[in-house]
């Protein structure tokens, strides 16, 4: 069972890694956006699926590692490789600067707090004319990248979905799981939740920064509202609540399948697109809080390190 | 300051707005024994814990472990000093697994806490169930979970809140076997329950709050007797 999903899984990647020589361009920006998603995703699930402190402006550190990246590429001349990792730590540390206070608070202030440094970003980088074109954008020097970004995205989501698997089959997921179950106990039984916490936070905002590098690059052109769209963040919310949040594979499951209906079906009806998404929620919410993985689980007694 | 004393309070106070919660408390634990801890309800039993592990602030006195000040350590550090505690109210991680509830509390190599782990679950007849998430355990075998994982971390002084509580008899009375085999491997316990043949028939020592306040302390037998005591009871 093991070697046939190990065997599933490395042909899976071979096909994804050959794909380009016979992708059309349209085929590899479709891939390389799905990829994004499954990062994006994926990283969200790790502060707010594994402890619970639901994060409400994880677009934040996308965009910050987007500017990060842009800039270093326009004024600095960098190759925008080493310009979007960059920007991962541009973001990682801004998640440092803000989590020391921002995870004391609880619940819905924490979301709240989250949602605040998004459009406290996007003013600041409006403002900030000189170094990130204000209002009025940044754009990058033509460069026809998109097969180099295809496989940068594709790393980017596999790396964290490793990182997701080495954790949730660890004690040190485990312990961030239990900020999630219980904090109070958590720190009864010796667990410095605080510490832990911050880890978390601090893994969920690199990738996010990487692949907001990318994503300029592969764009040509930023500006405030294309980087720290609200929607965005709702967009990695539904995805790992519809896949499974808290799981290894959920947020891949969940950002494959939405990513899917609304490039092929929905983008066309631009409306019935966010009704649908809605629609989603509130099912998700209602009926299946965990997850279409997490129904599985519960159903068929699957470990939960799927 | 190293007096032989496990644990010593002095003059502990807790407010919560008007209310005083605990009031000048003081007292001393010698290692290896079982202490109980009663008074009516609401007379800050609780409170008293909470103070200890440092789940509550105190506002004045001081909390001494192994002749070191714990008192301003925050709960993860109160617990690295050997101080390990049950709830009152269950709080096992209900979405973990009984097995995952043990593990994820130590930082033994896996392998030692693994196998220290099911021989706790067997201990208390859980080791069939380690796979189940502990949220969908019984309310008596989440009771003895959040028991185990205590002992899990190996500390040198616990402090039970009404674990009796809710636990059928069968299990009880191997909870209180399991207690006593503590004491006997030198552990100190001391025991918040309102089940009195249970408190008589396990602790050395009692302390009596009523209002906060430490109105008796002495072995069981005379606290039965201390007016006081039948007064904080029953007099109202
Ligand atoms: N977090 C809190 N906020 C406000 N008041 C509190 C709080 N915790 C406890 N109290 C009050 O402090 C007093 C002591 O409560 P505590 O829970 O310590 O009593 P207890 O002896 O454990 O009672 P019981 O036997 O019912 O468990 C009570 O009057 C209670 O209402
Ligand atoms: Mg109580």
């Amino acid at each position: 069972m093991r070697w046939a999903v190990l065997a599933a899984l490395a042909i899976g990647l071979l096909l994804l890694a050959l794909y380009p020589l016979v992708a059309t361009g349209y085929g590899i920006r479709f891939m390389l956006q799905l990829f994004m998603w499954v990062a994006l995703a994926q990283s969200w699930n790790l502060i707010s699926g594994l402890t619970g402190y639901v994060s409400f402006g994880h677009v934040a550190f996308f965009g910050t590692g987007a500017y990060a990246g842009a800039i270093l590429v326009t004024t600095h001349g960098w190759h925008w490789g080493p310009a979007s990792l960059a920007g991962g730590v541009a973001a990682v540390i801004l998640a440092l600067i803000i989590g020391y206070p921002c995870l004391r608070l609880k619940g819905p202030y924490f979301a709240i707090a989250m949602l605040g440094l998004n459009e406290v970003m996007r003013v600041l980088v409006s403002y900030f004319e000189g170094l990130t074109g204000g209002g009025s954008g940044l754009s990058l020097p033509t460069l026809h990248a998109s097969g180099q970004i295809y496989y940068a995205m594709g790393a980017a989501a596999l790396a964290v979905t490793g990182a997701a698997h080495l954790l949730i089959t660890s004690r040190v997921g485990l312990r961030f799981m239990t900020i999630r179950e219980d904090e109070i106990a958590a720190e009864a039984m010796g667990i410095n939740t605080e510490r832990y916490k911050l880890y978390a936070f601090l893994l969920s905002a690199f990738v996010p920064g990487v692949v907001g590098g990318f994503f300029a690059r592969d764009q040509g052109y930023i500006e405030p509202i294309s980087v720290f769209p609200l929607l965005t963040t709702i967009t990695m919310i539904v995805m790992v609540l519809f896949g499974g949040k808290g799981t290894i594979w959920g947020p891949v499951l969940g950002a494959v399948t939405l990513f899917v209906f609304q490039e092929l079906v929905w983008a066309r009806f631009l409306y019935l697109h966010q009704i649908f998404f809605g629609a989603i929620i509130v099912f998700v919410v209602l009926l299946m809080p965990r997850g279409i993985l997490g129904v599985l689980q519960e159903r068929y007694r699957l470990p939960r390190t799927i | 300051m190293d007096d032989g004393h496990l644990l010593e309070i002095r003059d502990l106070t807790k407010h919560f707005g008007g209310v005083v919660a605990v009031n000048r408390c003081s007292l001393v634990l010698a290692p290896g024994k079982i202490y109980g801890l009663i008074g009516p309800n609401g007379s800050g039993k609780t409170t008293l814990f909470n103070c200890i592990t440092g789940l509550e602030r105190r506002d004045a006195g001081e909390v001494f472990f192994r002749g070191e000040r714990i008192d301003g350590l925050k709960p993860h550090q109160v617990a690295h000093r050997g101080i390990g505690r049950t709830f009152q109210i269950i709080r096992v991680f209900p979405e973990l697994t009984a097995l995952e509830n043990l593990l994820v509390v130590t930082r033994e190599p896996f392998e030692v806490a693994y196998r220290r782990a099911q021989e706790l679950l067997r201990f208390v007849t859980l080791d069939l169930l380690e796979n189940e998430y502990a949220g969908n355990l019984s309310y008596g075998q989440q009771k003895l979970l959040e028991f185990i994982r205590v002992l899990m971390r190996d500390p040198e002084l616990i402090l039970l809140d009404e674990p009796a509580a809710g636990v059928n008899r069968t299990l009880l009375n191997e909870l209180l076997a399991a207690i006593t085999r503590l004491r006997d491997q030198g552990k100190t316990i001391l025991i918040v329950e309102h089940d009195m043949k249970v408190v008589m028939g396990l602790c050395e020592k009692l302390f009596v709050l009523d209002y906060g306040e430490k109105i008796a302390e002495g072995p069981p037998g005379v606290i039965q007797a201390d007016p006081r005591v039948i007064e904080a009871y029953f007099g109202r």
